[in-house]
């Protein structure tokens, strides 16, 4: 009885602590999130989420009635168990589920009336951000940079000040709130705060069992392509959810807050995927147009609309979704509002992403620039963007 | 988006319920409560129920010069955490 009870604390202490229970260091959550990206491209595709949900949106109109094609043309209307794409999303609301319940860091939030409009207004502007720039900030920035496509790169130029502009609105509301109260209220509207024992962690248990049972199906149905994308999604659910890596914080609080550590980190992790990608490519391993998109004012204006969305709606296209999984209603409104917006762009535009007078060519660095070029480039702007967020850090603690 | 909750605990100590407002709000709300807080010093909890803000609330509050006393978890995704001011 000793010898188990011992071996259950060396888990605890060594495994259910550090990975469940206290939040991964950033940085620990991006380079997680750069190896995780390399691998899944190695075996499939980049880290991409909005694109599949605009499918979901056109097949929603679809079933009331409304004729509309999918916006992305490798994302057609397809029933969502069959989609090896969505297979990626649901990965990740799964892998978020199962490690929140374990970390009892589950929670049903409810907000009111204006915080579900908000929400769902948010993801409306990401949903058109999306189509536009294309696609979201984990796959049209984060995705997109290390793939080594220009339009990355000017995504995130639009993204800042659209970031700027929803932190503005986050502060004034704040500013607001507080400016109501007057500690006047009963101290017994507050509760009781002494942690009891749950059985949650025991559900999260279940999640993964889930987890393992869908692989287990897919693989007798000879369709382990889709269990392996099902496995990388709750990967990228735990790094998600445990070191809470957000790419809308990272953006949001640049000029807002001038806090600009966690966008650093995601920096260091840009360059280590862009190697990664970059031997990929180079090899033949990966297709030189994965996760090229197309390249010109459109990725600038899809980056202003989709960042000032993604601030607002309190998360970007991964993060919405992900955060749907740890209980945020207002944030399921999102994920509502961004499908349809984005599933009905054919609709609006007349055309599919990437065709017509909005959308410039897309760019592949290597092909202007040669490798060398593009690598000492793409480095060279990572590098200069990185010395900036410090300077901007420097300026506010000399302020 | 509901008004926080607000009280006062006993002399010199306070409460705000954050619950219900998603992260960076509590964030961005520690400024407007510092100035908010009755004049002489003393110690306030928070509580919120957003993960990120059981780390993000303690690290602004101690860059701004703060004592944080305590953060801990007191319900399946809530946390207080309590600064001197």
């Amino acid at each position: 009885m000793n010898t188990i009870a011992a071996m259950g604390k060396i888990i605890r202490d060594t495994l259910y602590e550090p990975v469940f229970k206290r939040a991964w260091p950033i940085w620990i959550g991006v380079l997680a999130f750069a190896v995780t990206n390399i691998l899944m491209a190695s075996f499939a595709r980049g880290l991409g989420v909005f694109p599949q949900m605009s499918m979901w949106g056109a097949s929603i109109l679809n079933g009331i009635g409304i004729d509309v094609d999918a916006p992305f043309k490798p994302y057609q209307v397809t029933p969502v168990h069959l989609d090896v794409h969505s297979m990626i999303n649901f990965g990740i609301l799964l892998g978020v589920l199962g490690a929140a319940l374990i970390a009892r860091e589950f929670k049903l939030r409810t907000d009111n009336w204006r915080g579900y409009v908000q929400g769902f207004l948010g993801g409306v502007l990401m949903g058109w951000g999306t189509v536009l720039t294309p696609p979201c900030n984990v796959g049209g920035f984060g995705t997109a940079v290390m793939a080594l496509s220009l339009s990355g790169f000017l995504m995130a130029v639009g993204m800042i000040p659209g970031a700027y502009i929803g932190a503005k609105l986050l502060q004034w509301q704040s500013t607001r709130a507080i400016g109501m109260i007057d500690f006047k209220d009963d101290p017994d509207r507050i509760g009781d705060r002494k942690l009891k024992p749950s059985r949650r962690p025991f559900l999260g248990l279940f999640v993964f069992l889930l987890i393992f049972v869908a692989v287990i199906v897919y693989s007798v149905y000879d369709m382990s392509n889709f269990a392996v994308l099902l496995l990388f999604g709750v990967v990228f659910g735990i790094i998600f959810q445990r070191s809470r890596l957000c790419f809308a914080a990272g953006f949001r609080d640049i000029f807002a807050a001038r806090d600009t550590k966690l966008l650093r980190w995601i920096l260091v992790a840009e360059m280590v995927g862009m190697i990664g990608f970059s031997i990929l490519k180079f090899n033949g391993y990966l297709d030189s147009n994965h996760f090229v998109f197309p390249t010109g004012i459109n990725s600038i204006a899809g980056g202003f609309i989709f960042g000032i969305g993604m601030v607002i709606a309190g998360g970007c296209g991964s993060g919405i979704l992900w955060r749907s999984a740890e209980g945020y209603v207002r944030h399921w409104f999102a994920v509502i509002g961004g499908m349809l917006a984005a599933g009905s762009w054919v609709l609006l535009y007349g055309a599919k992403v990437g065709e017509g007078w909005l959308y410039g060519d897309p760019v592949f660095l290597p092909d202007v620039y040669g490798w060398p070029g593009a690598l000492v480039l793409g480095f060279g702007i990572l590098i200069a963007f990185y010395i900036i967020l410090v300077l901007v850090e420097v300026k506010k603690k000399n302020a | 988006m509901h008004k926080p909750v607000s009280c006062k605990l006993e002399d010199g100590s306070y409460c705000i319920d954050l619950r219900g407002w998603m992260c960076p709000y509590p964030k961005y709300m520690l400024d407007p409560i510092f100035d908010k807080l009755p004049k002489g010093g003393g110690k306030v909890t928070l509580l919120v129920d957003c993960p990120s803000a059981s780390t993000d609330v303690p690290d602004v509050a101690r860059k701004k010069g703060y004592t944080v006393k305590d953060v801990s978890q007191v319900n399946d995704g809530e946390w207080q955490v309590i600064i001197e001011y």
